[in-house]
């Protein structure tokens, strides 16, 4: 995860190597670290370094990991022949590899020829049965065919086998979403809740699906998911300060016709706390659309 | 070889000459057959000393203390690692390929 410093030195660095200040170098060295994609980026400043020797041979062994990220950044940006180029000279300097030859794979998927490239997985899968990364790229694969219900049961089959990984989680939570299967994206947010439980982003995930699927108790679980994302996130989290104010409200609609406990849920102090807190916050970042805020908090609060 | 190394050395020294000054004024107090009840005033001075100069130097040394907020800017997180394992090539983005030049 990409903390607020690490977020702030990335975009100064991509401001200075933006405008020809040097640093080229750190920056590509902190998109790997942050595992961020910026691919035109990498691309056109790791050219720059790679087209001159001088400052290729200045970089020592790590030349051989700068043209692995070029590659990748490459086929991200359909430039196929910079990445075929620069897959050439990997294999030139690391014959039978198999990192190069994951490379190669990779650019026969990103060349769009998916039997070739399904051949070519299960030729390195053999060898290797166990390698994480070439089963996320078969899952990836389905993925971009179009083919989602095929992407769920491999990842469904990895995840049986390497609980642990947080990306494939999320990733299936992803795709549930797009498919709109939100229960059991629900269980995906769960399951990564339970393995970091003090990462927000996951409890503001979660809150968000389990508002989406409404119903008064998913409601009011959704609201006390915000109110820990408030929590863990000391109050600088927008999304969920609107989430326990529509929350809110919400709950105030569903519980409108039932009796006086249920009517205790509706917690008016937390709306209004954070209602004013979001006004202060406005009134802060974006004073032009203070208006927009309080108008829209007001509707809330009619509805 | 900055301040704080120096300062922290020279505690633990304090420290180490008050504990042999301890030991011998117990050697003493065995030939006079007295009872230990502590050490003398100014072992108790040396000792207070040290451990001044050794907190000073166990704080200042070591260097930038990492913070334990959660909420604060080195450990807050604004957004998780783009999944780069799980990343298709087959979006919008492939119709506009950037001109590069490539010399090797």
């Amino acid at each position: 995860m990409v903390t607020k410093t690490e977020e702030r030195e990335l975009n100064q660095l991509e401001n200075q190597v933006e405008n020809g200040g040097g640093g080229v170098w750190e920056y590509l060295c902190l998109v790997r670290k942050l595992k961020v994609r910026r691919s035109e980026m990498v691309l056109k400043h790791g050219l720059s370094i790679l087209n001159d020797p001088g400052k290729r041979s200045s970089l020592g062994p790590d030349e051989w990991t700068l043209y692995e990220q070029v590659a990748v950044a490459a086929m991200d940006c359909q430039s196929l022949a910079v990445a075929q180029n620069c897959i050439k000279v990997l294999q030139k300097k690391f014959p039978e590899s198999k990192r190069v030859g994951k490379l190669e794979a990779l650019l026969i998927e990103a060349k769009g020829m998916w039997e070739e490239a399904e051949k070519a997985y299960s030729i390195l899968l053999e060898d290797n049965p166990l390698d994480q990364v070439i089963h996320k790229r078969k899952v990836a694969m389905a993925k971009a065919q179009g083919k989602p219900s095929l992407a769920i049961e491999r990842l469904n089959k990895y995840l049986e086998v390497f609980m642990a990984d947080h990306d494939a989680w999320r990733e299936l939570a992803e795709i549930y979403v797009s498919l709109q299967m939100y229960k059991q994206a629900a269980f995906c947010y769960e399951e990564l809740i339970l393995s970091q439980p003090t990462l927000p982003l996951y409890h503001l995930a979660y809150a968000d699906i389990l508002y989406t699927i409404g119903g008064l108790e998913n409601l009011i679980a959704a609201r006390k998911y915000y109110a820990a994302t408030i929590d863990l996130t000391g109050g600088k989290s927008t999304r969920a300060l609107l989430g326990i104010c529509l929350c809110g409200s919400a709950i105030a609609q569903l519980s409108r016709g039932r009796n006086k406990e249920d009517k205790d849920m509706a917690a008016p102090e937390l709306q209004s706390l954070a209602a004013t807190a979001l006004e202060k916050e406005y009134k802060q970042k974006a004073p032009a659309k203070l208006n927009l805020l309080t108008s829209a908090l007001r509707s809330l609060k009619m509805s | 070889m900055n301040l704080g190394f120096v300062i922290g050395v020279l505690g633990v020294l304090i420290l180490s000459h008050a504990a042999y000054s301890t030991i011998q004024y117990r050697g003493l107090l065995k030939i006079t057959e007295e009872e230990f009840t502590g050490p003398p005033l100014n072992v108790v001075v040396e000792l207070i000393v040290g451990l001044a100069l050794c907190m000073w130097a166990a704080l200042t040394f070591p260097g930038k203390f990492l913070s334990i907020h959660p909420d604060s800017d080195e450990n807050r997180a604004v957004s998780l690692p783009d999944n780069s394992d799980f990343m298709i090539f087959n979006h919008r983005g492939r119709l506009f390929p950037p001109e590069i030049t490539m010399k090797f």
